[in-house]
C-alpha cells in the first residue's frame, strides 16, 4: 500500500544524535512504501526566527519527487505573515507547521495564522508536541498545546484546512464529538499508542479525519506503519488514513 | 517467534472485563506472530496495594494462563511491603501456580532492602523480576524506581535475572547506570519509538540483555515491534531481542 506521511522531519534534533538527511528520508520513504512525505526542518522549532530553516529545507528538497515542505511559521515573528505568503510562492510547498509552545505563545493566536493559511490555499499543522514531556531536556518547558483550542480554531475558521499534529489518542478522544461536526479538522496519527488505538480513533472521529504520520526521524517509521497494518478496520479506512484522505487536503499527486 | 515479556490483561477490575480486554491483545500478538506473552496484573494499580488487591491481580493472571496455556506466562506480581505475603504469592503463583516470573512496580524503589527477600526467593527459583523504572522529570510516584535504583537491586542480588522495563523511560542515562551489571537487562516496552534508543541499548548492554516487551494494553504492539524492526540492528541482535533473549531468562518455564 503507497503512503503519505503527513509529518516528517529533516535536520538535526539537538538532544540527541538524530538527525534526518534527504539520503536516509529517501531511503526510508522506499522501506516503508512512502510516496510523499510533508517535511519540516527540527531547526525551525528552535529558532526564534524559522525562516533560514525553512530556506535550508527547501533547498535540500528542491526537486525531489515525493518531498514536500511544510515550513515553520513563528507567530512571534513581525513579518510572520509575509513569510507565509512568500513561501506560497514555492510549489513544493504543501502546508505550514505551528509549534506554538516551541515558540511561546498561546495556541488561540493559530487563528490568525490560520485564516492566512486559507487564504493561500494552503493546510496549516499544529504541532502539540514532539517528545514525551517526561523526559524532555531539562532545559526545556513544553507543555503540549491544546487539542480542544485547536479544534476551537477549527470551528472558528471553517475555511482552514488544520491538521493536529502529534497528538496522543486520549487528547482525541476528548475532543471527539466536537471534531466530528468539523469538516476542516484531521489528526495526524505518529504519537497514538495503546492497543487498538488507531481502532479507537477511527470509532470516535472516522477514518476519514486521521492521516498517517511517522514524525521521523524522531520515531522509527515502522511503528506507524504498524500501528496502522494491525488496526482492526476496513480496507478503505486504512486507505484513507494511509493516503488518500492526505493526497486531498495537501493537493499531492 | 516472538515473546513479549511485558504485558498486562487489560484496564478492567473483573476477570470478565480483562477476559474481554486481552482478547483484543491475543489478536494484535497473532497478527504479529508473538508466540508467548508475559502477563502481569498490577493489583488495582494503586501504588502499594494491599494483600487481597494483589491476589486478585494474580488470580486473573491464573485465570487467563488457564485459558490459553500455550500463549501466557504470568508474572507474579507482589508488593514487598508486604514481604511474607510476597514471598506467599510467589510460592502460589510460581512454584506451585507455574508463573514464569516476578513483577515488581512502584511499591518501593529497587533500592530498598525490603525487595531483598524476594529477590534472594527469585534467584533460587530461577526465574526473573521485571522491575519498573524511569527517569521521570516530573518525579514519577513515590517508590518509583529510576534505573539508579534498579542497578543497586542488581548489584545487591547478583545471581538475580532483573529485567528493567521501560528502555525509553531510561533514556541514555539509565542505560549508564545499570551497564556495570550483568543480570540486568532492559525491556524496550513503554514511551514512544524514539528513534536510535533500540540500537544504544545494544551498544552500552550488548544485544544479550535487551529484551522485547509491549507493556500493551498502554502500548500497542505495532509501534513497540516497530523499534526493533526499524532498529539498524544484525539479524542475530534482532532475534535475541525479539525471543532468545526472553528465552534463556524463562528458562525454568519454557525449558531449555
Amino acid at each position: 500500500m503507497t503512503r503519505v506521511d503527513v509529518s516528517a522531519f529533516l535536520g538535526r534534533w539537538p538532544f540527541r544524535p538524530i538527525e534526518g538527511t534527504v539520503a536516509n528520508l529517501a531511503r526510508m520513504m522506499r522501506a516503508n512504501d512512502i510516496a510523499h512525505a510533508l517535511l519540516s526542518a527540527f531547526e525551525g522549532l528552535f529558532y526564534a526566527d524559522p525562516e533560514p530553516a525553512n530556506e535550508e529545507l527547501l533547498s535540500k528538497i528542491a526537486g525531489r519527487k515525493g518531498m514536500w515542505a511544510a515550513p515553520i511559521i513563528n507567530l512571534r515573528v513581525a513579518d510572520w505573515g509575509e513569510q507565509m505568503a512568500h513561501l506560497a510562492r514555492n510549489r513544493q510547498v504543501r502546508a505550514y507547521r505551528l509549534a506554538s509552545t516551541f515558540h511561546g505563545y498561546e495556541v488561540g493566536l493559530c487563528a490568525e495564522a490560520a485564516r492566512e493559511a486559507a487564504r493561500l490555499r494552503r493546510a496549516l499543522m499544529v504541532q502539540v508536541r514532539l517528545e514525551d514531556e517526561r523526559h524532555l531536556s531539562p532545559i526545556l518547558s513544553l507543555p503540549p498545546a491544546s487539542v480542544k483550542a485547536i479544534v476551537e480554531i477549527a470551528a472558528a475558521v471553517p475555511r482552514a484546512k488544520l491538521v493536529i499534529s502529534a497528538a496522543r489518542l486520549p487528547e482525541l478522544l476528548g475532543a471527539a464529538e466536537k471534531v466530528k461536526r468539523l469538516r476542516n479538522l484531521w489528526f495526524d496519527m505518529s504519537h497514538f499508542d495503546g492497543l487498538e488505538c488507531m481502532r479507537q480513533a477511527c470509532d470516535a472521529v472516522g477514518a476519514k479525519r486521521l492521516l498517517f504520520s511517522t514524525s521521523w526521524p524522531f520515531f522509527y517509521a515502522r511503528s506507524a506503519v504498524l500501528k496502522v497494518e494491525e488496526a482492526e478496520v476496513t480496507a478503505p479506512a486504512r486507505r484513507d488514513i494511509s493516503a488518500s484522505s492526505a493526497r486531498r487536503i495537501f493537493a499531492l499527486r | 517467534m516472538i515473546i513479549d515479556i511485558h504485558a498486562h490483561p487489560g484496564y478492567g477490575r473483573e476477570l470478565g472485563e480483562l477476559r474481554k480486554e486481552f482478547a483484543a491483545a491475543l489478536r494484535a500478538a497473532e497478527h504479529h506472530g508473538v508466540r508467548w506473552i508475559c502477563l502481569n496484573a498490577i493489583a488495582d494499580w494503586t501504588q502499594s496495594p494491599r494483600p487481597a488487591a494483589v491476589r486478585k491481580g494474580n488470580d486473573a493472571v491464573l485465570a487467563l494462563m488457564a485459558d490459553h496455556p500455550d500463549r501466557v506466562i504470568g508474572f507474579c506480581y507482589v508488593n514487598p511491603r508486604y514481604s511474607a505475603h510476597a514471598l506467599a504469592e510467589i510460592e502460589r503463583c510460581v512454584v506451585k501456580g507455574g508463573m514464569g516470573g516476578i513483577k515488581l512496580w512502584v511499591a518501593c524503589k529497587g533500592s530498598d532492602r525490603r525487595v531483598d527477600p524476594v529477590a534472594r526467593r527469585a534467584a533460587g527459583l530461577g526465574v526473573p523480576i521485571l522491575q519498573h523504572a524511569w527517569y521521570n522529570r516530573s518525579g514519577g510516584f513515590k517508590g518509583e524506581s529510576t534505573p539508579a535504583d534498579v542497578a543497586a537491586m542488581a548489584a545487591r542480588h547478583p545471581k538475580t535475572m532483573i529485567v528493567m522495563a521501560h528502555l525509553t523511560g531510561a533514556g541514555e542515562r539509565g542505560l549508564k547506570d545499570i551497564a556495570p551489571y550483568p543480570n540486568l537487562h532492559v525491556d524496550i516496552s513503554g514511551g514512544e519509538p524514539e528513534a536510535g534508543m533500540v540500537e544504544l541499548a545494544v551498544k552500552l548492554l550488548g544485544a544479550e540483555r535487551v529484551v522485547f516487551g509491549t507493556d500493551t494494553p498502554i502500548r500497542s504492539y505495532g509501534a513497540t515491534l516497530g523499534k526493533v524492526l526499524d532498529a539498524k540492528l544484525t539479524r542475530r541482535q534482532r532475534e535475541l531481542i525479539l525471543f532468545g533473549n526472553a528465552k534463556r531468562l524463562l528458562r525454568r518455564r519454557l525449558g531449555r
